[in-house]
């Protein structure tokens, strides 16, 4: 009765979402069709410099990403293309393509650049922001992917006048095809995922931001590339009008955000904080003594280490922040260059004049027309702000069944948040088509090893320049022509980036050619790029273990970088320790696992039943551990989302799905008792009051929630009208009439937030406050309400609600930390203290009810962090992977996240988080089988003297005595639970536990060279 | 500042902000402020008094009435809606001013503008100056009677008034008839020139409307009815109001805000100007100033410009200016067009007897027109006009200012000796008509 459906999905856009989301079905058994307007992928990340918070160069983490998706057998990228029509429905959908002409054949293009060399037209390089000029043949920027030239038919002279033919003449491969013509034609796909982005405000023609021909005020995104090394100025910060060096940067908020008169923008665009607060403290790292000014309305770091970037930005590089909105920009008369910005100073409350010599104007993110327009063609339903219409318990389903979103289309976000969605999306459009995985995918042959034993090692070595994030400190040729002179290095190179797929290609090549068999990269860190450049070695038929990664960036440009000699010679030293190590090293070999089926959910809440749900989707039996008597956790007690829908209803419609699911076993009343194994055979033991339960699963996803925290201050637990969030959420629930006769209620936030002792925001108090407020003002329209805030943080379309609270008549006042509001009572009243930000001075506010926005806290289960080997921060939430590009998984193999454990947040984060974290889980369990690493202890039974140190000392239980036979009460390591740390080598008295990878011999030579 | 704790309880009243909300469209928007502070980042008036717009705004919030009740700082600031140009929530803060104004007994408001109101209302020709029809009449024809004497190339010039079926009303502002009547020739001339089909009336010719200023509406609302009745009688097409800033304003909105039914079409003086060159019947020639090199700037009319026709009209203005003086010889002020700072003159601020705090308000201008190092501020506005002379006396600032009438007629070679009593001594002599010369 099942109509066959197809194991395809489309993916619409080719930014950072995208990407996750293609890698994620791809490596699940779908095929992808990621279509692309331009002529390669990599989006809005591309650009950037770095990314927030924790400063990240941006296409160092990504590149992996887009070289995995260009290598990828079953992503099949259609750049130059968009979209014309959909038809068909979920299951099979017909999509109409249009797809430009590249003119380049991309199975003959080398990319070897000839062609642009010769190309006599410049136009605007729309990568750099028009501020510099590329040829009429291009690639967008170095590390494309595809690294394919494409001629831009509008700019071409040959194309457009007939003359020229310069690219042609001058291709050595003779890739060049001017009768290239463009092709409509039609994919057939299961489900389709539209990850469209954004495009940033353009405040051309606004005359009080004095942007059009005024070079010195920029975009933030063209910002973005003058400090970028990639740039138009190589990284080095200047005023572009005279290239001297700045003094004075201003940034300015909200321009084209949380504004409906200048534009039509009322949304926040909730990134815009953050970024100027990276780029005003990366500015300070170019030059320490700019100063730098931030002017704002809001400060919204409400992201996870965000409110710590904040404060170290403000505290530890001195960055101003001046809360207020300025009128206008303009340029100072006089000798002196330089814009001028009038504003109200905050503290003295007059006016004042200050010159900046930059001006970097946040722009917020808005959807593109033809987004918009191919929206309405194909029955995607908008919100006035023109994001995509979700639903928050469904937040990445499109109104059109079958279609999903995820990134910036659905809504204003960071890059964790799209991946996260990239997550959801992903599974959700897999889920729909568990009937046809793997299809349509083709298999991966990995090239046969070719035999190194007994072989001279013969030794290449390839030296990074990272951009300029090496190049600018250490002489990398040097390094290079040194690295020739060490022993069996057969050959060196040094590249740009390393990592982009020209180079990673040519690495193959070059193994090949030059009939290498062992391989150094002297680059970066290997935590992110190990895998890469193993992948490449294996290509060219190498053992990936034949391979050392040498980090001459962390480890030396970036600590020593006022130091540029005596970085060269350690680097030089950590190649020279490294060649020494490498020849020594063996070909080894990975145990492979079979992976469990089954999955183990902990917490059964919103997110655990959301985690639960989606791998029940997928086909997986999962079992659910909740430690109270029902399902729901904190949304028992919740009113309603921040879209107006019942959060009752959600979950109870939630809990019978859950119930009625029989792939799914819900266990109440249950704690996690004892877990032992690793990915792919975790074996766990669930207590409950009355048993004991072992179950065995491959995977496990931590949903354990966060609480509502108690208040210890305002009355709070000493006058009954003074309530917590959570508390009036129950009265509204439980249609509490007393709410009716309040004539006045005020709300406190930030209680137990952004203070010493609990430094985060808690990201969801504001809108929950301002959500309430509205409630109430229903309930009774004439009710005062006052919302005492410190920076209110109602972000994306969020802002809509504070927007309407204002315009009903809510009155918002702002409170200093250090003057905050106090709070006495009589019988008949409470008296509220606060002092009023615009008049500074103070109001006496008499309420009836006193709702304070506490801090929400996680549970700080040190026991469950152990049982799993994962990480929490000094806040007690759990620690992902990487905080951009890895939100929802554990470094731990096989354990993910999800929820509130992770970092505060509302319904429908956490259900893309959650469904994100099954999608993880997913890539992995339909692999079915996974291979451990090779570098793992070995024992040597012949020296053990049964001692039993290594036994005790693993922490992974991976040591254990021999049981039967001639070696009987001996150690041996089980392979499969080594996760080869060392600890049991070094703890060995006897000699007879090595590590493979790491052997003595290898070590002593590195000391020797060293 | 007071510091006394506001009190907020059961019988906290907010009776002006009630008022707001219900009499004003959308509230004026006023609940959505989010105290941003743009509006008092860029109004010369913040500061005065120990106000701002942000303060006034949170005042009415919070329901300071009687701190709010004959708030000396409505009179402070000039309506001119800079501060809304920019504000992300479009909170119409000149309105909430106009009904602050309203705050204070009508006889209690500034006599200056007071007196200008109710002399306007006492005339029908609404004269704020009181001129009466017949004399208004009379001054134009001895003055157009003295142009024919005294320049016979002009003998044909008409200065027609309340000719029936004329293409264009035109109105005039009362400070030329009655204190510097050969300034009205210029424009005579200009039209003359284009052969524009034209008349003055009798009845409501005033070209002024200080009724608005006091923000008194059915005196607003009667003074321009009767203008615009007297246009509509005369059968005529188009209003044309003559370079006033206020003026123009308080008719084209006025139209609008009273609901005043009319197919007229309401059109400021410059539109025309740019209009007649393009149509290459207003062929002004900037060569005059070729070696000469006088530097000029404009000052944007608030009232004209943010506040009605934006900044299509302030291209117009530069259209014209350039071609007049040429390219190399404007200098921009900046900030401008729409985002310009007001000058202080608007409001009704010359009447109302603030001076100092008009001086003070006033400094920004004069610093704008000091940075462009322009020797001349053309001002196509009366009360722009006034005030920016003021400064530049005040500051001993040195610029001259001009109206665009005066420039044009300079650039035809048609303005004569007795024209140019706010030109410098610089340009005196510069491009007098051929008559005069020939006279000498």
């Amino acid at each position: 009765m099942t109509t066959k459906v197809t194991g395809a999905v489309l993916i619409v856009g080719g930014g950072i979402a995208s990407i996750q989301a293609a890698l994620d079905l791809a490596n699940s058994g779908y095929y992808v069709y990621m279509i692309e307007k331009t002529p390669s992928i990599g989006g809005v990340m591309s650009q950037l410099d770095k990314t927030f918070p924790t400063n990240d160069c941006s296409m160092c983490i990504m590149s992996p990403k887009l070289v995995e998706v260009g290598r990828h057998l079953n992503i099949e990228l259609v750049t130059l293309a968009n979209i014309e029509d959909i038809r068909g429905e979920e299951g099979n959908f017909e999509v109409d393509v249009f797809q430009k002409a590249r003119y380049v054949d991309m199975t003959k293009c080398i990319a070897c650049g000839a062609c642009a060399e010769k190309c006599p037209k410049k136009v605007d390089d729309e990568y750099n922001m028009n501020l510099v000029k590329r040829k009429a043949i291009y690639v967008p920027y170095p590390q494309a992917v595809p690294l394919k030239y494409a001629i831009d038919a509008k700019n071409c002279i040959k194309l457009t006048k007939g003359k020229c033919g310069n690219c042609e003449k001058n291709c050595p491969a003779g890739a060049i095809n001017y009768e290239d013509t463009d092709k409509r034609f039609t994919l057939t796909v299961g489900s389709i995922i539209f990850s469209t982005g954004f495009k940033t405000y353009d405040p051309s023609g606004k005359l009080p931001y004095f942007y059009d021909n005024n070079p010195d005020v920029v975009t933030s995104i063209e910002f973005e590339r003058l400090l970028s090394a990639s740039g138009p100025n190589k990284g080095h910060l200047i005023r572009i009008s005279d290239h001297v060096e700045p003094k004075k940067i201003a940034w300015l908020q909200c321009v084209g955000s949380r504004d409906t008169n200048t534009c039509k923008n009322s949304h926040c665009s909730s990134v815009c904080c953050m970024y100027a607060i990276k780029q005003a403290i990366i500015a300070k790292e170019h030059e320490p003594s700019l100063e730098c000014t931030i002017f704002y309305m809001d400060m919204r770091t409400h992201g996870k280490g965000f409110e710590n970037c904040y404060n170290e930005a403000r505290e530890k590089y001195g960055i101003k922040f001046s809360r207020i909105r300025v009128h206008s920009v303009y340029p100072g008369s006089g000798e002196e260059k330089g814009q001028v910005i009038h504003y109200m100073d905050e503290d003295s409350g007059k006016p004042v004049e200050e010159r900046f010599d930059i001006v970097v104007l946040s722009v917020g993110m808005e959807i593109p027309d033809e987004v918009k327009a191919l929206s309405d063609k194909t029955g995607i339903d908008l919100t006035p702000n023109g994001f995509c219409k979700t639903d928050s318990f469904d937040p990445v389903s499109t109104t059109r069944k079958g279609i999903y979103v995820c990134g910036a289309f659905q809504g204003p976000k960071d890059i964790p948040q799209s991946v996260i969605e990239a997550g959801s999306a992903a599974m959700k459009a897999g889920a729909a088509l568990t009937g046809s995985r793997n299809t349509l995918t083709k298999k991966i042959v990995t090239p046969v090893e070719i035999p190194v034993s007994g072989q001279r090692p013969r030794v290449g070595v390839f030296v990074c320049h990272c951009g300029i994030n090496i190049g600018s400190v250490i002489n990398v040729p040097a390094v290079r022509d040194y690295a020739k002179t060490l022993p069996f290095v057969e050959y060196v190179a040094d590249n740009l980036y390393s990592c982009s797929q020209d180079t990673q290609d040519n690495i193959t090549r070059l193994i090949k050619e030059q009939n290498l068999n062992r391989i150094i990269v002297a680059a970066c860190t290997p935590r992110t790029h190990d895998p890469l450049f193993q992948e490449t070695l294996m290509n060219a038929g190498v053992n990936k273990y034949l391979f050392e990664m040498v980090n001459i960036r962390n480890h030396g440009s970036w600590v020593h970088k006022d130091f540029p000699v005596e970085s060269t010679e350690k680097a030089k030293d950590l190649v020279r320790m490294a060649v020494a190590k490498v020849v020594q090293a063996e070909p080894l070999q990975e145990a492979e696992l079979s992976i469990d089926q089954n999955a183990l959910v902990i917490g059964g809440g919103i997110s655990g039943m959301a985690a639960a749900k989606a791998l029940s989707s997928q086909g997986y039996h999962v079992t659910i551990a909740e430690r109270e008597a029902r399902l729901g956790g904190n949304a028992n007690s919740l009113y309603k989302t921040a879209k107006g829908e019942s959060i009752k209803d959600g979950l109870e419609k939630m809990v019978a799905e859950v119930k009625n699911d029989t792939r799914i076993d819900v266990c109440l009343n249950t704690e996690i008792d004892h877990v032992e194994g690793f990915v792919g055979s975790f074996d766990t033991t669930l207590k409950t009051t009355d048993k004991t339960e072992t179950i065995r699963h491959g995977v496990a996803i931590i949903a354990t929630g966060a609480a509502e925290s108690k208040p210890t201050e305002y009355l709070y637990g000493r006058d009954k009208r003074v309530i917590t969030g959570l508390e009036l959420d129950k009265r509204m629930r439980e249609g509490d009439a007393g709410l009716k006769t309040l004539k006045t209620a005020v709300f406190i936030q930030c209680v137990g937030s952004r203070e010493p002792a609990r430094p985060y925001c808690s990201r969801i108090c504001c809108t929950h406050s301002v959500a309430s407020a509205l409630h109430l003002k229903e309930i009774n329209p004439d009710m005062k309400i006052f919302i005492l805030y410190r920076d209110i943080r109602t972000y994306g379309e969020k802002e809509n609600l504070y927007q309407e609270a204002r315009g009903k008549g809510v009155i918002f006042i702002r409170y200093d930390v250090n003057n905050k509001p106090k709070v006495t009572s009589s019988e008949d009243s409470l008296f509220v203290e606060v002092d009023d930000h615009i008049l500074k001075r103070p109001i006496k506010i008499s309420a009836d009810l006193l709702n304070l926005a506490s801090a929400i806290v996680p549970y700080r289960d040190e026991r469950l962090a152990q049982f799993f080997k994962v990480p929490m921060n000094d806040d007690g939430f759990f620690v992902e992977a990487h905080v951009k590009l890895a939100p929802s998984d554990f470094a731990t193999d096989g354990v993910f996240m999800c929820g509130l454990s992770h970092y505060p947040k509302p319904i429908d984060e956490s259900i893309a988080q959650a469904q994100a974290a099954a999608s993880s889980a997913t890539r992995l369990l339909s692999q079915k089988t996974i291979n451990t690493s090779g570098t793992i202890a070995v024992s040597n039974i012949a020296y053990c003297t049964s001692c039993g140190v290594c036994v005790s000392i693993c922490p992974y239980n991976a040591p254990s005595f021999i049981v039967e036979g001639r070696n009987a009460g001996k150690a041996e390591i089980n392979p499969v639970l080594c996760k080869g740390c060392g600890a049991c080598v070094a703890s060995c008295r006897s000699g007879a536990l090595h590590l493979k990878g790491f052997e003595e011999s290898q070590i002593m030579a590195m000391i020797d060279a060293a | 500042m007071m510091t006394d704790a506001l009190t907020i309880d059961k019988d906290w009243k907010r009776g002006f902000r009630e008022t707001i909300l219900s009499k004003l469209p959308e509230g004026a928007n006023l609940n959505y402020c989010l105290t941003c502070g743009a509006c008092a980042s860029g109004c010369p008036a913040s500061g005065l008094h120990d106000m701002d717009p942000r303060k006034y705004i949170r005042m009415i919030a919070l329901g300071l009435d009687d701190e709010l009740y004959k708030h000396p700082w409505v009179w402070l600031c000039s309506m001119c809606k800079r501060c809304t140009y920019v504000c992300p929530m479009n909170i119409d803060i000149s309105a909430l001013v106009y009904e602050g104004r309203n705050l204070w007994p009508r006889e209690e408001r500034p006599r200056g503008i007071l007196g200008s109101c109710d002399m306007a209302l006492r005339n029908s020709s609404g004269s704020a100056m009181g001129t009466p029809e017949d004399e208004f009449q009379f001054v134009v024809e001895d003055v157009l009677e003295e142009v024919h004497e005294t320049q016979p190339e002009w003998k044909d010039l008409k200065a027609p008034v309340n000719k029936q079926g004329a293409h264009f009303f035109l109105s005039q502002n009362s400070r030329e008839p009655v204190t510097e009547p050969e300034e009205m020739v210029p424009l005579w001339k200009i039209l003359h020139i284009v052969g524009a089909d034209w008349t003055y009336s009798t009845r409501g010719w005033g070209g002024e409307n200080y009724c608005m200023f006091l923000a008194h509406d059915d005196s607003w609302k009667a003074v321009t009815t009767n203008t615009l009745q007297s246009a509509m009688d005369l059968g005529c097409k188009v209003y044309l109001n003559t370079e006033c800033g206020h003026s123009t304003f308080s008719v084209w909105m006025g139209q609008k805000r009273f609901g005043i039914k009319t197919n007229l079409e309401i059109a400021p003086m410059v539109k025309y100007y740019a209009q007649w060159m393009r149509e290459g019947k207003l062929n002004v020639n900037p060569d005059w100033n070729k070696e000469l090199k006088v530097k000029f700037t404009v000052q944007d009319p608030c009232n004209q410009i943010r506040k009605s026709f934006s900044d299509a009209l302030a291209e117009d203005l530069r259209f014209v200016v350039k071609a007049c003086v040429g390219e190399d010889n404007f200098v921009d002020m900046v900030p401008n067009r729409s985002n310009n700072y007001c000058c202080g003159g608007g409001g009704g601020y010359l009447q109302c007897g603030y001076n100092d705090e008009r001086i003070q308000y006033g400094t920004i201008k004069k610093d704008q027109i000091i940075a462009t190092k322009a020797d001349y501020c053309i001002t196509p506005c009366h009360n722009c006009h006034d005030q920016i002379h003021k400064l530049s006396d005040h500051f001993e600032a040195g610029y001259h200012t001009i109206h665009l009438w005066t420039l044009i007629a300079l650039s035809l070679g048609i303005l004569a000796e007795n024209e140019r009593a706010y030109l410098g001594d610089d340009l005196m002599e510069v491009n007098l008509p051929a008559s005069t010369i020939e006279e000498e």
